[in-house]
């Protein structure tokens, strides 16, 4: 089998189209071919089609009007042939793909001489590598960056930020080798006073040993932010002291009167979990107080994005197209997990300590604590911190990534696949929308980590858990999505943004102020208008860097007229101190000899 | 007349006002002639609340006889205001005779009909005097910005005494072959007497745009020789117009049965006819009432909001508005015609969609200046009738005779443009809101009257303040300009489709608590970006630099 179809271009003008494909380090050729895009806003358009190892590139032969395609393989989650040898019809005989990121793509070829069996053959090798015994492109991949994203994240150095370990909370290492939970981390947080051999007896009496832990603890407070799985109290109502006594525990750590534990779910589906052995925390959780907080499974978040997709996907739904966006619920199911965290939120800036947990612990609780510590922790708001709350929240805690996306993987029709962690990118827009200056970095960062959820060119989103990663070297041998960003930060940085450390963020979870985010979920449709890059920023960008050009300048100026401009020389040079906070002063004092 | 007459009680102690945004605060509630005034008695300084009276949309009392052992002190009564800039707030007044007697006061002095008893003829402030020349602009400073037409178009002076068409300026610029005594006869054959005139000249290909009222075809498919001439003439060398109705053509075709009608093939075979069907009159203002209501349900689950916000159809108004607007600049701009708007009055949707035609093709119209010069020339001397559109707004249920939001409506689209090309507009959307603010209940005397002849006969010009040369004062100019305006020729094409157009907020949801700090957030965004901006705009020194 040979992967590489030597290509013998027959009309070199049409060679030349693709001439212009710059290749990532590492990613090969695999095929091209005359094709035909039957473009949903465009109608059929003739181009060339080439396959690499990592994306799909369509560009059209006639110059005037390009249409451009470049798919990464990644986001193809289904490849289907249309129409058959004999299918009458033009373009009806080609290629099926649906997408993940909101789109589909029809290709139709000639109906001669089984012209689409090596595309279609290769193209499915391809974009499901891992159904192949193929890696994945982020181990194929020789990008080089400045920066080294895998260090951007140490548990460790992330404890001590918040001031742990401290008298009330140790860090244990009970989980080094993956024994204890196999879908934690390497090191958790726990009440001081529990002792590993109580951790393990609460683990048996919690799903997939998903221990109640801490993830993030109020500096002043002292109030915390407790993650873990059901109870498995099952139908015979099982109770285990153990785990009574752990979580009296963690509320005596900083003498909150009542427990808060946040069941993500909704009363009645956990109460059905109680059939599979799950269930959640009865009155025997003494000084406990339980609130489910009706937030809906992974399956009822798939199905709702799904109908999203309906009715954008080619075409936008126009005559009711707010009843139509109503009647998908998707910013509903938003709603609900913004006043999730909001309520968490609330709970522990006030002073009260809160478990939260959903069934396992890896979808709804991660999207709460996450969104709950992004409104208490201005940290988590700025670029490098917001990827810290990503590492740590989502991707150490054994989000499944690789099953809720289906990385490589062939079996599109997975009822594990769910787009939650695309829920909470987008639950984050909101709140960047509610509060413009308060998050370092812009809507790029957010679009550019859902491209790579599912590109699998870096190897920040790949499998289900730490455990998974170290087995197979995923730090040694692929690259980070965050040395990306962090070498090109200026393009992901929000201009407006001004710093406030002790401000706790509460956004409006309405639904009269909620947006569907038109530029993720609508951005392949060429009618609706993109902003380009927010153009208030752009604009604002350049005013900034006008004005440290202007200062620059003006140093200049200062260092050779001193002496003969004596009312520029008595006012603070502009790099005495730190340039923006004073630099307004500073043009009050000298525009004025002017 | 005087106001006291409707004054029982002009000042009660001990009232509780509460309202959005702010705490409940007692103090003292004052009735004047104008005015509701109501007074912390701790703070001695300027009232917590200064509210004309004609901002006051619709007024609900209940009083109750808190007293089961009949002690009249003991009982009071509340008064729930619901304002034209849609706050509504609460005043609990003891005493009940007390509480009836402001109720009175509040809702005979709130609708007065009479125009010069209103507020702008009362309001004086200390640094402006009535000398100053009243307004931006007239048909004759447009006609002498405008050499190069002058060929073919000319000033007329038919309507100097309102004779010809009540709803008309003075002068207007008209083709120039046609004599004032045929567009006499021209006038009559249009409703209204609003007769075909010029209202904006695209200077890239010389192509302009007309309006007028509805010709007066009637069932018997009555024709006016003026009529066509002068459209003829508008035409020139071209050989092709458009002539964009706002009604459906099933409206035009039955409005031949009440006397009006439209422009026939055979009769105006040079012209082509579009229609867009664009709602107004009562449609809007139910629609106003629904979005209102929408905007302020209470009620715990909000699951249906955007059903109801659909149901409202107001994105839908907004929706069309902008798609026929963008038509009619399409055909002056792109395909190079010359284009007439009218529906039955031509007082209404016309005007909405020449101003936002005028908005997306013309850079001039962008600017601080150029809007309110736009908004002066195509709404206050082209007639729309400000006091029956705007008598009432989303709560007053009773007795709607010709209100309409249209003029509110077209703030909102141009807040859609806004925010669609937020570098293109000149000045900012806290325009926008002051305007809807300033249309319905003012100091000014701007928005008074029905039309030109009306502001004559009360003086207007002469008693009460313009409000375009207030928000151009140095002071007020600041607030208005956009401070990251790029000025670009270009025309901006709006997109319609339903997920590009957005809720107002900062209009409809604005006495919403929640959304203060988005508000704060954007008031930071815009300072910041306003100290830069202002710098390099007001030190020239700067750009000598670079």
């Amino acid at each position: 089998m040979d992967a590489h179809i030597p290509s013998t271009p027959k009309e070199p003008m049409m060679m030349e189209l693709l001439a212009d494909v710059s290749l990532l380090p590492g990613e090969d050729r695999i095929i091209d071919k005359d094709i035909i895009y039957i473009c949903p806003f465009n109608g059929a358009v003739k181009g060339k089609v080439l396959i690499t190892n990592f994306r799909l590139y369509f560009k059209s032969s006639y110059n005037d009007e390009t249409v451009m395609l470049d798919v990464p393989l990644g986001a193809i989650s289904r490849v289907e042939k249309m129409g058959g040898a004999s299918s009458r019809g033009e373009n009806s005989y080609g290629l099926d793909i649906t997408c993940k990121d909101m789109r589909n793509l029809r290709f139709a070829l000639k109906q001669e001489g089984h012209s689409r069996r090596d595309i279609f053959e290769l193209l499915f090798k391809y974009a499901f590598p891992l159904s192949h015994g193929l890696p994945l492109f982020a181990y194929v991949t020789q990008e080089k960056y400045a920066e080294n994203g895998w260090k951007i994240f140490k548990p460790m150095e992330e404890f001590r930020r918040q001031g742990l370990p401290n008298n009330k909370w140790r860090i244990t290492f009970i989980n080094e080798k993956y024994d204890f939970c196999d879908t934690y981390p390497h090191v958790l947080a726990v009440p001081f006073e529990s002792k590993d051999e109580d951790l393990r007896r609460v683990a048996t009496f919690r799903s997939r040993g998903r221990i109640p832990v801490l993830s993030w603890i109020h500096r002043e407070n002292q109030a915390v932010i407790v993650r873990c799985s059901q109870p498995l109290v099952g139908m015979s109502g099982k109770r285990n002291r153990d785990d009574e006594r752990y979580l009296d525990v963690i509320r005596e750590m900083n003498h909150t009167t009542k427990l808060t534990i946040f069941d993500a779910r909704p009363n009645v589906n956990a109460v059905a979990n109680k059939a599979t052995g799950g269930g959640y925390e009865g009155d025997e959780y003494q000084n406990a107080e339980l609130v489910f907080l009706d937030i809906q499974n992974i399956h009822v978040m798939r199905e709702s994005l799904k109908k999203l997709k309906d009715i954008v996907y080619p075409n936008v739904e126009e005559s009711h197209w707010l009843s139509s966006l109503e009647s998908t619920h998707w910013l509903e199911h938003v709603k609900l997990v913004l006043s999730g965290a909001i309520q968490v939120a609330d709970k522990v800036s006030s002073g009260n300590s809160v478990v939260v947990h959903c069934s396992d612990g890896w979808d709804r609780t991660a999207q709460l604590t996450s969104l709950a510590m992004l409104m208490l922790d201005s940290h988590y708001r700025t670029l490098r911190g917001f990827q810290v709350l990503i590492e740590k929240e989502w991707i150490s805690f054994g989000h499944k990534f690789a099953s809720r996306i289906g990385h490589g993987d062939k079996n599109h029709a997975d009822q594990d696949r769910s787009p939650i962690f695309v829920q909470f990118i987008d639950c984050v827009w909101q709140m960047t929308k509610q509060f413009p200056t308060a998050f370092e970095f812009n809507e790029s960062l957010l679009l550019e980590i859902l491209n790579h959820l599912y590109s699998c060119r870096f190897g920040t989103f790949l499998y289900n858990c730490e455990s998974a990663r170290d087995l197979h070297d995923l730090r040694s041998k692929t690259v980070s999505l965050w040395s990306l960003v962090n070498s090109k930060s200026e393009i992901y940085l929000n201009p407006f943004y001004s710093p406030e450390s002790g401000r706790v963020l509460y956004p409006v979870a309405s639904m009269r102020h909620l947006e569907l985010w038109v530029s993720y979920y609508i951005r392949w449709n060429p009618r609706i208008r993109h902003k380009q890059q927010s153009p208030v920023e752009q604009r604002y960008k350049e005013l900034l860097a006008l004005r440290d050009e202007y200062l620059k300048k003006l140093e200049q100026l200062q260092l050779t007229d001193s002496f003969t401009s004596p009312c520029l020389s008595h006012s603070p040079t502009p790099n005495s101190s730190s340039p923006t906070s004073t630099s307004s002063q500073q043009f009050t004092h000298l525009h004025t000899p002017f | 007349m005087e106001f006291s007459e409707h004054i029982k009680t002009a000042n009660v102690e001990n009232v509780v006002l509460r309202q959005p945004l702010h705490p409940p605060a007692r103090g003292t509630l004052c009735v004047t002639g104008h005015h509701l005034l109501f007074s912390d008695r701790e703070e001695r300084g300027s009232p917590q609340l200064l509210l004309l009276l004609r901002n006051i949309d619709a007024t609900e009392k209940s009083v109750e006889n808190l007293s089961g052992y009949s002690k009249m002190s003991a009982s009071s009564g509340t008064i729930t205001i619901k304002c034209k800039d849609l706050r509504v707030f609460q005043l609990d007044i003891p005493g009940m005779e007390q509480c009836l007697n402001i109720a009175h006061s509040i809702e005979t002095l709130s609708c007065l009909g009479h125009v010069s008893e209103m507020y702008p003829f009362f309001y004086r402030p200390v640094d402006v005097n009535l000398q100053e020349q009243w307004g931006l602009s007239s048909p004759e400073k447009l006609f002498g910005q405008t050499k190069e037409f002058h060929d073919r178009w000319r000033l007329s002076s038919v309507n100097r005494d309102y004779s010809v068409c009540p709803s008309y300026p003075p002068t207007v610029i008209v083709p120039k072959v046609l004599d004032d005594e045929s567009l006499k006869k021209v006038a009559k054959f249009r409703q209204g007497g609003r007769f075909p005139v010029l209202c904006y000249f695209h200077r890239k290909n010389a192509m302009v745009i007309m309006r007028s009222g509805q010709p007066l075809t009637g069932a018997n498919r009555r024709r006016c020789k003026e009529d066509e001439l002068l459209l003829q003439a508008v035409l020139g060398d071209s050989n092709k117009g458009f002539i964009i109705d706002t009604r459906s053509s099933q409206q035009a075709q039955q409005a031949r049965m009440t006397g009006g009608g439209f422009e026939s093939k055979s009769s105006y075979s040079c012209w082509k006819r579009l229609h867009r069907h664009m709602e107004k009159g009562r449609a809007l203002q139910e629609s106003l009432i629904k979005l209102v209501e929408a905007c302020r349900d209470e009620s715990h689950n909000m699951d249906r909001w955007l059903s109801k916000l659909e149901n409202s159809k107001w994105l839908s108004h907004i929706q069309t508005a902008l798609s026929t607007a963008g038509l009619l600049a399409e055909c002056v701009e792109r395909d190079g015609h010359s284009v007439l708007v009218h529906g039955s009055e031509g007082t209404d949707c016309t005007l909405l969609i020449s101003t936002l035609a005028q908005i997306i093709m013309d850079p001039h119209c962008r600017t601080l200046e150029g809007f309110l010069t736009l908004l002066e020339r195509e709404w206050l001397q082209a007639g729309h009738p400000f006091q029956e559109r705007c008598a009432h707004s989303a709560y007053s249920h009773a007795h709607l005779q010709h209100e309409s939001p249209v003029f509110l409506l077209l703030l909102d689209c141009v807040h859609q443009l806004w925010h669609q090309f937020p570098l293109a507009l000149g000045f900012s959307d806290s325009l926008l809101l002051r305007l809807a603010n300033e249309a319905y209940a003012s100091n000014y005397g701007t928005f008074l009257c029905n039309n030109d002849q009306e502001r004559c006969t009360h003086e207007v010009k002469t008693r009460t303040h313009c409000l375009f040369k207030a928000l151009l004062k140095p002071s007020e100019r600041d607030h208005y300009l956009n401070p990251l305006y790029e000025p670009t020729e270009l025309a901006i094409w709006p997109s319609v489709q339903p997920q590009s157009l957005q809720l107002w907020t900062e209009f409809f949801l604005r006495w919403e608590p929640q959304i203060q700090h988005i508000e704060e957030a954007k008031k930071e965004i815009k300072n910041m970006i306003s100290h830069w901006g202002k710098l390099f705009e007001s030190n020239p020194f700067l750009n000598l630099l670079f």
